[in-house]
Formats: structure tokens, sequence, C-alpha cells
């Protein structure tokens, strides 16, 4: 059985790497995807992902209420990613390795998957910040309503207006329905 | 079940090159790591140099305090058996100078106080 969030909090609190390790595993990905929500740029949702759960670690005392520590790491997570944008404005360069090809595609293949996520990040960034987490957090780490109401702090309901208004314009925008299913 | 109008973010996931994200999530378990072995007092690289610092600064220190305070005591006891030869001198010569029914002049008193000097 898998532990609570409480538990691995607990865990960390008493130096244990093996609880730290399951609560990366659990939440990275999530990271990332508020990261991306934020930003809007891969590598640096990737660095604000890593940076964020860091800090949450050296500050894991100041987690007040361990079963919710999704969603404090999630804070945090937006709150670094807001501050990173803060620190380019007017600064913004092309991240080297925002395009490098994975190990094994052909570079036709590669060259579309650059041009897809670029529409994609593109359409991401024309709906509300809010209203990306919820679409990325549901379709790209396929976590559950509920899931998601209580680590952003929104009521279920909310959260599926959110999801639905975020697809349909993201719909509008991406016109072919070529990245639906 | 995939929802009718589910958006493929697929482009976008991290997984899409697996070395690259496991690569990530290495970095971010070694960061982390390294933060919980300073929670718990793990020695760190700094840790490391102090520890072998500590000693030799204590050992210093110590012998340093050994060998003032054998300064002191040796000292002291220097200038204690020289007050000492100091007295005895000037004892024998005022005995020396009772005995002769005579007063020791200033020049066998200076002579009796600088003779502790004399090597």
């Amino acid at each position: 059985m898998d532990e609570t969030d409480a538990e691995l909090v607990e865990l960390v609190r008493r130096g244990d790497r093996r609880g730290a390790g399951r609560l990366i595993e659990r939440y990275l990905r999530a990271c990332r995807a508020v990261a991306l929500a934020v930003t809007g740029v891969e590598a640096d949702a990737d660095d604000v992902c890593q940076d964020a759960f860091v800090v949450a670690i050296e500050r894991i005392d100041d987690c007040r209420d361990p079963a919710k520590f999704g969603k404090w790491l999630l804070q945090i997570v937006r709150n670094r990613a807001r501050n990173l944008i803060r620190s380019q404005a007017g600064r913004r360069t092309v991240p080297l390795d925002d395009n490098v090809p994975a190990y094994g595609r052909s570079p036709v293949a590669e060259l579309e998957q650059v041009q897809l996520r670029e529409r994609l990040l593109g359409a991401l960034a024309e709906i509300p910040e809010q209203h990306r987490e919820v679409v990325l957090l549901h379709d790209l780490e396929g976590w559950k309503h509920r899931e998601i109401g209580a680590r952003l702090g929104l009521p279920e309901g909310t959260v599926r207006s959110h999801l639905h208004h975020a697809r349909r314009r993201l719909r509008q925008i991406l016109g072919d329905g070529d990245t639906t299913e | 079940m995939t929802e009718p109008d589910y958006i493929d973010f697929s482009p976008l996931d991290p997984g899409r090159d697996p070395e690259r994200w496991a690569r990530r999530m290495t970095a971010t378990r070694m960061l982390v790591d390294e933060v919980l072995a300073r929670r718990i007092g793990r020695p760190g690289a700094l840790d490391i140099v102090g520890a072998w610092f500590r000693p030799i600064l204590a050992a210093a220190a110590v012998v340093a305090a050994l060998l003032g305070t054998a300064g002191a005591v040796l000292g002291g006891r220097n200038a204690a058996l020289d007050r000492a030869s100091e007295a005895r001198r000037l004892a024998v010569l005022s005995d020396n100078s009772l005995g002769r029914g005579e007063r020791p002049t200033g020049a066998q008193l200076l002579v009796a106080i600088r003779s502790r000097r004399a090597p």
C-alpha cells in the first residue's frame, strides 16, 4: 500500500531518503506541469520543478499540514516559476536544449514534434494560467478532478469548469483538432 | 478510458525522452539527499575538512597551553630561586658584617643583589 503524503513528509522530517524519493516520484512530473503552465518554456519548467523540490525539502518543517503536501509544494513551484519569469523579463533567450532530438527519432519526426510542441505551447499561452494548470494536470499527468481540486485548492466543480473551458478554447486555437482524441 | 475531448499533450511529456527525464530525477534526488544529509548532521565536504582541522587545532592549543604553563612554572621557579639566593647572600652578608661589628656597605649590598643575574 502506498504511503500517504503525511507519512512521507514525516519520514523526510526524520531525514529519510526513501521518503523523499517517493515524494519525488509522486510529484516531480506534476511540479513540471505546473511550472510549464506558468513559464510556457519546457527547459525553464525542468529547472523550476527541480529547484522547487529542493526548496520544499529544505523547508519541510514549514509544511503545516503534511496531508496537503502536494498543494503546498505546487504553490512553491508556482512562486518560483513566477520569480523566474520576473528575473528573465527583458532578457528572454531560447534554451539551448529545447529542440534536442530525442534518441532514436528521425529528424523529420523530430521536426514534427518540435512544431507540435510549439503549437501546443502557443495555444496554452492563450488561456488563463489556472486553466493551463488544470488541463495539463488532467490531460498530461492523468490526475483526477478530485486530486486536482485538492492540490490546487479548488472545488471539484471549478476544476471541471476550468477543464471544459480550457479544452474548448485550446480546440478553437489549434483548429484542425489533430491534438485531440 | 479516454475522454472524448481529451487533448493530446504527449509532445510536452517529459517521458518522451526517458533518459533525459531519468537524469533529471536522479539529479533532483542527489540534491535532495544533500539537503537531508545536512538535516540529520551527516558530514558534508566542509564538515569533513573541519573534522580534520578541529583535532589539530585542539592539539596545538593543548601543546601551547602546556608550554605556556611549563614556562610560567619554570620561570616562576627560577625567580623564586633567585629571590632565595638573593636572600641567602644578603643574610650571609649581614651575618658576616654583624660578626665583624660593621654595617654592610652599599657596594656590598649591590653585589649581593646583582650577583643573582650572574651566569
